[in-house]
């Protein structure tokens, strides 16, 4: 059973991912917010690409430190500003979609990362890493920072829990009569931010994207209780994480599209349990009534 | 002289595309079905590639023809998914289209040589290589679907704003279809030419500050189209001017007016009220 060792902390990684995204994404689908994974993270890509430029400014000797110091605060830096900006214009005055919002964020931030990053080659390549991630060389370093940051956000908001789910639940109407509802957004938005930073680093933003919306979209479908969708979600997640990471070392293939096909499949296959149980219930109710 | 010769397909192709993405701009913002044009893109994307494996070269009208037909059969799907009562907001479904679409395509550019570059092609794309032949084509393209949008504009209208045409769910279900093959048509036609950036930003940056200041839906429309001209024009000016790349600049210069009309509209001191009452 050498594989399953081999595999063994790119699962953890996925683990670790699918339990907090799964959470986050009951959350996101509720807002109806989806992108903002995708966005928070080609945001803190700019900063990071900022705090690049900005480094290589004042140190002439262009150590190339991937994830030096400067990038990562800048990184962080533009994602409170970003969440700052989400929470302000969530407002009965602009009648727009919050999501609309966000989409011009996500131009704005991957076409100004395209011209900062310009001037070094392979531009392609870095796009397509950054799509896909390399969760099957994760190392113990990486495990480690992701397994902090999780731990950290996710006991915070299982501390806070009912907090946020009354502030989601009343995200669409205008007045929630929650107090200091702002501070709350804005934790909301940049606590998720430091989790997609974190993810997209290892797994890339297409599964960290899946891992968001799939199975959360599947307990969507299947339950109606906070609870039992998290159960649901982490069950689909977990299960797509372990065959996907498995038959994507025994195929030879990336593990994302092999994942996200998976995923895929559960949510399809979810989808006509609900709809068989639909018929069923129809069919019991025409001979009673 | 020369360079207005030389920048004059490019600003037409955009003012073109403006007022085209304008009136679909403004239907999406209603809908509140903001990426879908991102999902059409990748979508038509894995369709191509779909072609080159089915053993038809590279931009050739085989492979148009496979995308166009799948992106097409995939939009057929996606606006019957929808019933009467919404389980998942229909911007998760197309985030969950997305996805999968980008998923098969990665697995797919495996077993096409240098099968990665339709995956980033998508992504990039430049104004400035536009000619008067592509815009002639994008014209060719555009005329029919102007004129069904027109002469169906009252009743696809309605659909966007939730209702029921003469009570008959099924025909709502067609306009509907009618509105998302004519949209998928304009993506699938304007993304390799202009980028994905820069067809997603006319479509939603015009449409949302027109929506957040003017009332009436064909104003609204009239004024996205003169924002995300003028826009347009600003941002090739700026990136002649700056050696910069033009999509970017543009994508810039209408994003950040798009923030800076939100604020405004937040701090300003007229009710938003009226405004949100026509919605």
């Amino acid at each position: 059973m050498a594989s399953i060792e081999f595999i063994l902390l790119p699962l953890i990684g996925c683990l670790l991912i699918v339990m907090i995204n799964v959470y986050f994404g009951i959350h996101v689908i509720k807002r109806e917010i989806i992108f903002i994974d995708i966005a928070l993270a080609s945001i803190a890509a700019l900063g990071s690409a900022v705090g690049m430029v900005l480094f290589e400014m004042g140190h002439e000797n262009h150590s190339h430190e991937p994830h030096g110091f400067l990038p990562y605060i800048f990184s962080m830096g533009f994602i409170s500003l970003a969440s700052f900006a989400f929470t302000l214009l969530r407002n009965k005055k602009i009648s727009i979609p919050l999501e609309a919002i966000i989409g011009i964020a996500y131009a704005v931030a991957t076409t100004l990362t395209v011209i900062i990053l310009d001037k070094g080659a392979g531009g392609d390549v870095h796009v397509h890493d950054m799509l896909v991630g390399t969760i099957l060389w994760i190392s113990g370093h990486q495990l480690t920072r992701l397994a902090v940051v999780v731990i950290i956000v996710g006991a915070f908001h299982f501390v806070y829990r009912k907090k946020f789910v009354r502030l989601t639940d009343s995200f669409h109407e205008n007045d929630t009569g929650i107090k200091n509802r702002m501070l709350w957004d804005f934790l909301f938005y940049f606590s998720f931010g430091l989790v997609v930073v974190e993810a997209v680093r290892i797994a890339g933003i297409l599964t960290v994207f899946a891992f968001l919306i799939l199975p959360a979209s599947l307990s969507v479908i299947l339950s109606g209780k906070w609870i039992t969708k998290l159960i649901v979600g982490w069950l689909a997640g977990i299960v797509a994480s372990f065959a996907g990471l498995l038959l994507s070392l025994k195929l030879d293939v990336p593990s994302a599209p092999v994942i996200i096909t998976i995923l895929g499949i559960i949510l399809l296959l979810g989808y006509l349990l609900y709809k068989i149980n639909n018929y069923k219930k129809q069919i019991k109710k025409i001979p009673g009534s | 002289m020369g360079t207005l010769v030389f920048l004059a397909p490019p600003i037409v192709a955009c003012i073109i595309l403006a007022g085209m993405l304008s009136y679909f701009g403004n239907h999406i913002l209603s809908r509140g079905i903001i990426f879908i044009d991102i999902a059409v893109a990748q979508i038509a994307a894995l369709g191509t590639m779909i072609g080159i494996l089915l053993g038809f070269a590279e931009s050739s009208v085989g492979a148009q023809i496979v995308s166009y037909a799948f992106t097409i059969i995939v939009l057929g799907i996606f606006s019957v998914m929808k019933v009467k009562k919404q389980l998942l907001p229909q911007e998760a479904i197309i985030g969950i289209f997305y996805c999968v679409a980008l998923g098969m395509a990665l697995l797919l550019a495996e077993k096409i040589p240098g099968g990665s570059n339709y995956i980033t092609k998508t992504i990039t794309g430049n104004v400035l290589w536009v000619t008067w032949k592509s815009v002639v084509s994008c014209l060719f393209m555009f005329v029919p679907i102007i004129i069904l949008n027109l002469l169906l504009g009252k009743s696809i209208r309605k659909v966007t704003q939730g209702e029921i045409i003469n009570n008959s769910f099924g025909k709502t279900r067609i306009y509907d279809l009618v509105f998302y093959i004519t949209f998928g048509i304009v993506i699938v036609k304007s993304v390799p030419v202009m980028g994905i950036f820069l067809v997603f930003i006319l479509l939603i940056g015009p449409a949302s500050i027109s929506r957040m200041f003017v009332n009436s839906w064909k104003s609204r429309i009239i004024w996205s189209w003169v924002i995300g001209s003028v826009g347009s024009l600003a941002g090739i000016y700026i990136s002649y001017t700056l050696n910069i790349s033009n999509g970017p600049a543009i994508v810039g210069i209408i994003g950040i007016a798009t923030y800076l009309a939100a604020f405004a509209r937040l701090y300003s001191k007229r009710s938003g009220k009226e405004i949100a009452a026509t919605n």
